[in-house]
């Protein structure tokens, strides 16, 4: 599961830790002082990291709960998010952690009580409100059963019912939350792109029919569910897999009781785009020609307008445009 | 071992040369008055760097710029070498997962991407030890190799094995040093290991970060601006990720004489074919 663990001294004899360690007695556990000792060094390389990637448990220190970038929200409420978890269990082609960080291990900020506090804090600085994603710097269900996040983040937002807890996600540990009484400020977000996407860049993820089939549980029991349609990344091939996709999934999911759906288009700091070349110069991905705007790089494309467009028409087949928005 | 090994393994001493000689086929090679050297047909090398942490960078360097023009391609880099355990018995032996420097205090992890290998911390100290405080190898090059080796390479492929030749009951004071290249002998199967893996993924590295060929003709036609040249090494992988490397060929045996053109008409070209 993991090539080692290395583990900060500080936290070594939490409690958290210690019960962490025991489950995995047959993976070198190595101490080191602070986990920027062992992740995200300069000679370091993401690609080959991904190989056998390490699971790192440190202390957050610093700020925890920090405000979401603009248009990454689907409502006017003041928008936040957190990270207990850098990096991902997946290898997405078209993921911006790889550009992010020189390291593909797993950081798992293992202090949550102080995440607790941090997002107690901005809840209440909201009067209670404020929405709170979870999963931008990794995906928070994949590596659920070594996390438990649910379990300690879920009863936080249980408390405070006008905050909005959105876990984007694409995995299928949903057992966690099916076995807990629905949190209904809480939002599963689950990300699609087409098949034909889905085969060639998102490695290691589970198929569409399983994310599909992990949604349908959570809806049939009466949690609240979001689709994300990210990135689009338009191919030769037009329409037809987005057709195929949208039928897929609304033949599995009651769309009128959809949370939201939203799209956003393949894009990227420039910095994060360079050092992904790098990484992948065999990419056809990256091998296609690209428009940079106010520091965020995005494929170019004269049609791209009309396609989304387009899409967007297909969408609003199967959902009121209420609960669609588009990502800046 | 059929493959290219684009693999550097350093050691200290001759003696730990002696076995590696003998498991790897290789043979004396005289391109350098200071070290040791030797070699063999699928691009592995061995160099006897002499002992303690300035001799070993200095091997580190020597090797490195001879490889300088390799066409960019990495090699892994593997020390081998005898080292002090408190109470780990003569003979067994690991990859270094933590390196921590004595004099310094500093500690540096190889990430760990190889399986079916032991693994256990290495202190490097200046000079000999002999009470060994701490459950690690004590031994006195690794830190400074893996510190001089990541300059050439990614840290991924930087790794440290230690056999281990001392410990309480058998001080280094009595080291039967005759016995060093047996000890050594009697770890080729995970050092096969070792060595295999690491090439492996130096080989799949190089392979991914390959130039067409037609990069380096276009190259040897043309006058090209250092930003020039760099420019057409991201044209030329463009066109290889797209499958289009054959494209490249119509423009290497074309007469071009302008650089600029040249860059201008692949980019317009490969902008067409590849925009969605
Ligand atoms: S699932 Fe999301 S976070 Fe994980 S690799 Fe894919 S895009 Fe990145």
């Amino acid at each position: 599961m993991f090539s080692t663990i290395y583990i900060e001294e500080e936290v070594l004899e939490s409690e958290r830790v210690r019960k962490l360690l025991d489950r995995f007695p047959q993976i070198p556990q190595v101490v080191c002082d602070r986990y920027g000792e062992v992740f995200n060094r300069k000679s370091q390389n993401f690609r080959l990291q991904k190989i056998a990637p390490a699971l790192i448990l440190a202390k957050k220190y610093g700020n925890k709960v920090l405000a979401a970038p603009s248009g990454y929200g689907y409502n006017d409420s003041k928008s936040y998010y957190f990270s207990h978890m850098l990096n991902c269990v997946y290898d997405c082609r078209y993921c911006f952690l790889q550009g992010m960080y020189s390291s593909a291990n797993y950081v798992l900020f293992i202090n949550y009580e102080d995440f607790e506090k941090a997002i107690v804090e901005k809840i209440e600085e909201n009067n209670g409100g404020g929405v709170y994603y979870s999963g931008y710097d990794c995906d928070s269900l994949a590596l659920e059963p070594v996390s438990n996040f649910c379990s300690h983040f879920l009863p936080v937002f249980r408390r405070y019912p006008n905050a909005e807890l959105e876990i984007r996600t694409k995995s299928t540990q949903v057992r966690c939350l099916l076995d807990t009484e629905v949190v209904p400020n809480c939002v599963i977000a689950m990300s699609f792109t087409t098949s034909e996407a889905a085969v060639q860049w998102e490695h290691k993820v589970p198929s569409i029919g399983k994310r599909l089939e992990a949604l349908h549980k959570l809806q049939l029991a009466g949690w609240k569910v979001a689709i994300r349609f990210e990135p689009l990344i338009l191919g030769a091939e037009g329409l037809a897999p987005y057709e195929a996709l949208f039928a897929q999934i609304f033949s599995k999911l009651d769309g009128d009781r959809l949370h939201s759906v939203s799209s956003g288009l393949f894009r990227m700091p420039v910095d994060f785009h360079k050092r992904i070349v790098k990484l992948y110069p065999d990419e056809e991905l990256f091998a296609r020609p690209t428009q940079t705007t106010d520091g965020m790089i995005a494929l170019k494309s004269t049609e791209e307008n009309t396609h989304l467009m387009a899409i967007e028409e297909l969408l609003l087949n199967y959902i009121s445009s209420e609960k669609y928005y588009r990502c800046a | 071992m059929k493959h290219p090994m684009p693999v550097n393994i350093v050691v200290a001493h001759a003696l730990e040369a002696k076995a590696l000689v003998k498991m790897l086929e290789l043979e004396r090679h005289h391109a350098s008055t200071d070290f040791v050297e030797y070699s063999n047909s699928n691009k592995l090398r061995l160099l006897v760097s002499g002992i303690g942490k300035e001799a070993i960078a200095a091997g580190v360097t020597y090797l490195s710029e001879q490889q300088a023009s390799d066409n960019g391609e990495i090699r892994a880099w593997l020390n081998i070498g005898i080292a002090g355990h408190r109470d780990a018995s003569l003979g067994s032996a690991w990859l270094g997962n933590k390196i921590t420097d004595h004099s310094s205090g500093t500690s540096a992890y190889p990430p760990q991407l190889i399986e079916g290998v032991e693994v256990g911390s290495v202190v490097t100290v200046d000079e000999p030890e002999n009470s060994y405080p701490l459950n690690a190898a004590y031994e006195m090059e690794a830190s400074a190799f893996y510190a001089e080796a990541t300059k050439y390479s990614t840290a991924e492929l930087v790794q440290v094995f230690k056999v281990i030749s001392d410990n309480l009951e058998n001080p280094v004071s009595e080291i039967d040093i005759r016995r060093v290249p047996g000890s050594i002998a009697a770890q080729s199967p995970q050092l096969l290991i070792l060595i295999e893996r690491m090439s492996a993924i130096a080989r799949e590295y190089n392979s991914n970060q390959r130039l067409p060929g037609y990069f380096f003709e276009i190259c040897s036609q043309i006058h090209l601006t250092v930003n020039q040249k760099l420019q057409l090494r991201r044209l030329c992988q463009r066109y290889k990720a797209l499958g289009l490397e054959k494209e490249l060929g119509r423009v290497a045996g074309r007469k071009a004489s302008d650089a600029r053109e040249l860059i201008q008409q692949l980019t317009e070209r490969i902008d067409r074919i590849s925009e969605a």
